[in-house]
């Protein structure tokens, strides 16, 4: 047993500036999952877990981290935000140093997410931002941005797991794994049909209809696989009637994310890789297309 | 003699500075350092999009911020006299939705946030609650996660979905999807049976007295003999005053200050910040230590949470143990848990109040932005207490929000000669490790306190 708990990885979680709401993803996970993981792993510090050292013995102590996660944007501006008496900044340098990858959990700690909109601390960033070449030099892999407001838990497991069987893992050129930001949020969305022969839903509140065209569902250009693989298991926001917000990406969060923006009847950013004369010319031919099975009652 | 500790496990980081006094602890400030914005940040966004940021205030109660903001928004149409139709579809959506959070909570705090520490007070090795290992806690993860499912189907998911919107909710769910939430729902009530009371819920909710606490059997029942063991029935107490903002399906709205008040007002709230950091440097008092505030209800500190509810709606079993232990650490732990049961039954009961047929959403007639100025206000309950927003807003955009929630009501700075709710119930403890467990029983949230 004691050999076995030497082998597994040290993974340490390190909130910043965060609602912990990615925590509370991570604890909501598939239960088999979790315990696979715990099985796997051996998770030597979590701030709002019980674990058997606190922040300050793992500041002072020279064990090595295999992952350090980071949840929440990081700050050196210590009036506004501080742990165990130093900023976020400090302390991630100090745990940066010991560990061999780093994980951004969340939009928040890969580019500063909705609290980079707190402008009143102008010095609001993503990991990215606030490590400099050299503080991660003694890193095996370039920082990981699992992006997500929150993130999703297998999101986590998957690169954990690949990380530590391949020791690599493909990113975008914003630093995302490349098997989960390849898709769109858009893509096993259940109201895709509409989507495509451009129905759109007459209102909130309803199964039938795409929420792209008047509710501002950003699904068509959000790097994401919500709709592949399903939050709690069970669901999706735009499977459920609410329009994605976008949550995965570097903007987030936008203005009026609640309502699509519109340049004389026809909305101001159309699907990503497609020409807006494309979508134009597509979006009218589909339209002629009046299909009565979409414009009445799933169930009626 | 002065003791600094920082307390973690609280969701965030508060320091507890304690003077202390032939053994006891004769002072105390509960520092949070830790500042956010989210009001500032909420300033010059459009109404809407305040749906989208303030279930991000916390990862916890996100749908408690939810559904605050969406009553507030709401709020606006109704000071313009403008006619908006919530069916009551909608309204059991909303609160069922606001519901399963507080059971899922209710579970993680017991089994992650309050029993790793009690146990050290046992004289019984308990390893089961051993966190990220034990039996025990490693079922609570699994039940919390299945019972989470049930929002998710109207949700889309959980945390941070925002499917509440003025006029109701934005999901339609099907009557096999309320057949898998009230299955969740029962999975749930299975795991408070068998594991946390030992005894079947209908029973368990027919417990009437005090004595009835003999018959639970189950986790509850380690806590319980473990609490009158170490006396935890005698500590804690603050001033017996409750509060309960909050009118809902589940709750009633009250206040107790020596006698039992139904009528609430807004009007008598207050934010105060004597003690508290201000952004604006040249208002910060040689006083401050906390960046939380200090909130009164007519000039007066009250607790708000479970205990609260349960005493201001008189739930029996637990205004008997009220009567009889006071506003202990050891009520007020119990009062959470048994909120957990009483919640499961009323949860259930909702879902079956639904009728699918009507609507979920009827669009208002006019948008918040045709208002020049609107101003408007809500308060909830969330896991933790009383949740209390207030917005104006010119032409559609936010020029003020203000949000109270319920852990500054209970851990905010006492003010001049009045001792907050938590100082006055950590005054007087012989230990610091008692005194971090009566922090916990509020159940504190920092990230909530500093939002």
């Amino acid at each position: 047993m004691k050999n076995n708990e030497r082998n597994k990885p040290k993974i340490v979680w390190l909130q910043a500036i965060t609602c912990n709401g990615n925590t509370h993803s991570f604890l909501s996970a598939n239960v088999n999952r979790l315990k696979l993981f715990l099985n796997s792993f051996d998770l030597i510090y979590h701030p709002s877990l019980t674990t058997d050292i606190l922040l300050d013995d793992l500041l002072k102590k020279d064990e090595e981290i295999d992952f350090l996660l980071v949840e929440g944007a990081i700050s050196s501006n210590k009036e506004f935000f501080q742990l165990s008496n130093q900023t976020t900044n400090e302390i991630l340098k100090k745990l940066v140093l010991k560990s061999k990858y780093l994980i951004a959990v969340g939009s928040c700690a890969s580019y500063g997410g909705v609290h980079k909109k707190f402008e009143q601390n102008n010095n609001i960033l993503g990991l990215q931002e606030a490590l400099f070449e050299h503080d991660t030099s003694t890193l095996k892999h370039p920082i990981v941005n699992l992006t997500g407001c929150p993130v999703h838990p297998e999101w986590i497991f998957q690169t954990l797991f690949s990380l530590k069987e391949y020791k690599q893992i493909a990113l975008d050129e914003k630093g995302r794994p490349k098997e989960i930001y390849s898709y769109l949020a858009h893509h096993g969305c259940t109201r895709n049909e509409y989507f495509e022969w451009k129905v759109e839903a007459n209102s909130f509140g309803l199964k039938e209809g795409c929420l792209f065209y008047e509710q501002g569902c950003r699904g068509p250009m959000t790097h994401s696989n919500c709709n592949k693989i399903l939050w709690n298991d069970v669901n999706s926001k735009t499977r459920a009637g609410m329009p994605c917000i976008g949550c995965t990406e570097f903007d987030f969060p936008r203005n009026n994310m609640l309502e699509t923006k519109k340049n004389i009847g026809i909305p101001d950013e159309v699907p990503l890789g497609v020409s807006k004369r494309a979508y134009l010319s597509i979006a009218g031919v589909a339209k002629t297309f009046k299909i009565d099975r979409l414009n009445e009652k799933i169930i009626k | 003699m002065k003791t600094v500790d920082i307390v973690e496990r609280i969701e965030g980081e508060a320091k507890l500075v304690c003077q202390w006094n032939k053994e006891k602890i004769s002072d105390v400030k509960i520092q949070f350092l830790n500042f956010r914005g989210f009001e500032f940040i909420l300033k010059d966004k459009p109404a809407l999009d305040a749906l989208v940021y303030t279930p991000r205030i916390c990862g916890i109660c996100g749908q408690a911020h939810l559904k605050a903001t969406v009553e507030a928004l709401e709020n606006i149409y109704k000071n313009h006299n403008e006619e908006l139709i919530l069916t009551k579809k909608a309204k059991l959506l909303r609160e069922i939705g606001l519901n399963i959070e507080i059971i899922d909570s209710h579970i993680k705090w017991f089994y992650m946030f309050i029993m790793p520490d009690i146990v050290k007070f046992s004289q019984n090795n308990l390893a089961e609650y051993t966190p990220l290992k034990g039996k025990k806690w490693l079922e609570a993860s699994m039940i919390a996660s299945e019972t989470i499912k049930s929002l998710a189907l109207i949700g889309g998911q959980w945390p941070h979905t925002s499917y509440m919107i003025p006029g109701g909710v934005m999901s339609d769910p099907t009557l096999l999807d309320l057949i898998s939430m009230q299955n969740y729902m029962d999975q749930a009530i299975i795991f408070f049976e068998n594991s946390l009371v030992g005894i079947k819920l209908d029973n368990y909710l027919d417990f009437k007295k005090s004595e009835d606490l003999y018959k639970v059997k189950g986790d509850l029942k380690d806590f319980i003999t473990i609490s009158f063991e170490n006396e935890f029935e005698k500590i804690g107490k603050s001033y017996n005053r409750h509060l309960v903002l909050g009118d809902s399906l589940s709750f009633e709205k009250g206040k107790i200050n020596r006698k039992l008040t139904k009528n609430i007002s807004y009007e008598n709230i207050e934010e105060l910040t004597l003690n508290s950091f201000d952004i604006d440097k040249s208002k910060i008092s040689k006083e401050a230590y906390t960046w939380s505030k200090t909130a009164l209800y007519s000039n007066n500190f009250y607790e708000t949470g479970p205990l609260s509810r349960a005493i201001v709606q008189n739930r029996d079993f637990v205004n008997d143990i009220h009567r009889k232990y006071k506003d202990s650490m050891f009520t007020r732990i119990l009062a959470r848990m048994d909120e957990l049961g009483f919640l499961l039954f009323k949860t259930k009961e909702l879902i079956k109040q639904i009728d699918i047929n009507e609507d979920s959403f009827i669009k208002p007639k006019v948008s918040l932005s045709d208002f020049k100025y609107g101003f408007g206000q809500s308060a909830v309950e969330a896991c933790r207490g009383s949740l209390y927003h207030d917005i104006e807003i010119e032409n559609g955009i936010i020029s003020k929000y203000d949000v109270i929630t319920p852990t500054v009501w209970n851990l905010g700075p006492g003010i001049e000669d009045k001792l907050s709710t938590s100082q006055k119930a950590i005054i007087g403890t012989d230990s610091l490790a008692k005194a971090k467990l009566i922090l916990r029983s509020f159940d504190v949230c920092s990230v909530c306190t500093t939002h």
